[in-house]
């Protein structure tokens, strides 16, 4: 498979679905992020259940506060736009403007890590932590889970990026690109629902109560 | 040889569908208005508080549509088993979250 898509070296348009094992590979990767909504939906599920069994320790309403959320909110939004940026840019088989989108977006990527271990490591020093209540186990395993997300899709990202600077736009490499832009984009949905649930519900019910 | 982009003899212009782009955009900032909506009516109390948990929820998911249909391409032709495959996690996520909420506790 791979040998052959460099005789034919004229590009198609959305070279990501040009072949048969790139049509493959964006299914299978939808299947997964099936799979992962699954995994984020029971996180998120044990964390509405647990959220107030604070075990004398602060609640999330004492803890969180809007503007270091939004900013995060907002790091991880852009990114998520810019690397819809890269897949026009992939469109339009212009490799050097899709590599400076991608650029900017492990940039912010890794911007919004930084803001967490801050955040994380501030939480701490207040007596959050994972192991001093119910609600810190289920507020660190949900968040730092789509932590682990964000460093995850950074890596992948920059060896991506590498591999591009190697092997160029090609009906093979295209559709890794494609499958990352789908793997970020999922990985911003799933922080528009943390900081809905986890954030501002918290944050609300502190008023309720 | 190689497939490489650049490559000026082999160089064409891909047809790109024009409405691309307005759309990618247009859904960023329904995203950021909603996310601003969110949070105003979180900080700054505008509606009445026992709506604004199921009003903030209602923002996230009318969001997360929008990003799954637009930016994940979900609307375009051949995503049927893709819908499905996600339809199926989002059932199992509402029926987890439903027990969780309503019988744990």
């Amino acid at each position: 498979m791979s040998a052959d898509h460099t005789v034919n070296s004229v590009l198609p348009d959305e070279p990501e679905k040009a072949t048969l094992e790139g049509k493959n590979k964006v299914l299978g990767f939808w299947l997964f992020l099936g799979g992962e909504t699954i995994l984020f939906g029971t996180l998120f599920a044990t964390f509405i259940a647990l959220r107030n069994q604070t075990n004398g320790g602060p609640t999330g309403h004492e803890l969180f506060e809007l503007p270091l959320t939004a900013a995060a909110t907002v790091i991880l939004l852009v990114s998520s736009m810019t690397s819809v940026m890269s897949v026009l840019a992939m469109h339009q088989h212009n490799l050097k403007k899709m590599q400076v989108w991608l650029t900017i977006t492990a940039i912010l990527g890794i911007a919004f890590l930084a803001l967490e271990i801050y955040e994380f490591s501030h939480y701490v020093a207040e007596g959050h932590k994972m192991s001093s209540s119910a609600f810190g186990s289920a507020f660190y395993t949900l968040v730092g889970f789509h932590g682990g997300h964000v460093l995850f899709g950074v890596l992948w990202l920059i060896t991506l990026q590498l591999q591009a600077i190697k092997k160029g736009l090609t009906v093979v490499t295209a559709p890794k690109f494609y499958v990352f832009s789908l793997y970020w984009h999922f990985v911003d949905l799933v922080w528009v629902f943390i900081f809905t649930v986890v954030y501002l519900m918290s944050i609300v019910g502190g008023k309720v109560g | 040889m190689s497939a490489h982009v650049s490559n000026e003899s082999t160089h064409r212009t891909p047809k790109v569908k024009k409405s691309g782009a307005k759309a990618h955009l247009v859904t960023f900032i329904v995203s950021i208005v909603l996310t601003a909506l969110a949070f105003i009516a979180v900080g700054y109390e505008v509606i009445p508080i026992g709506f604004t948990v199921p009003f903030i929820i209602l923002l996230a998911i009318v969001q997360a549509a929008f990003q799954l249909f637009v930016w994940m391409h979900l609307d375009q032709k051949g995503h049927e088993f893709p819908r499905i495959g996600i339809l199926m996690g989002v059932v199992v996520v509402a029926a987890t979250v439903f027990t969780f909420v309503y019988w744990l506790w």
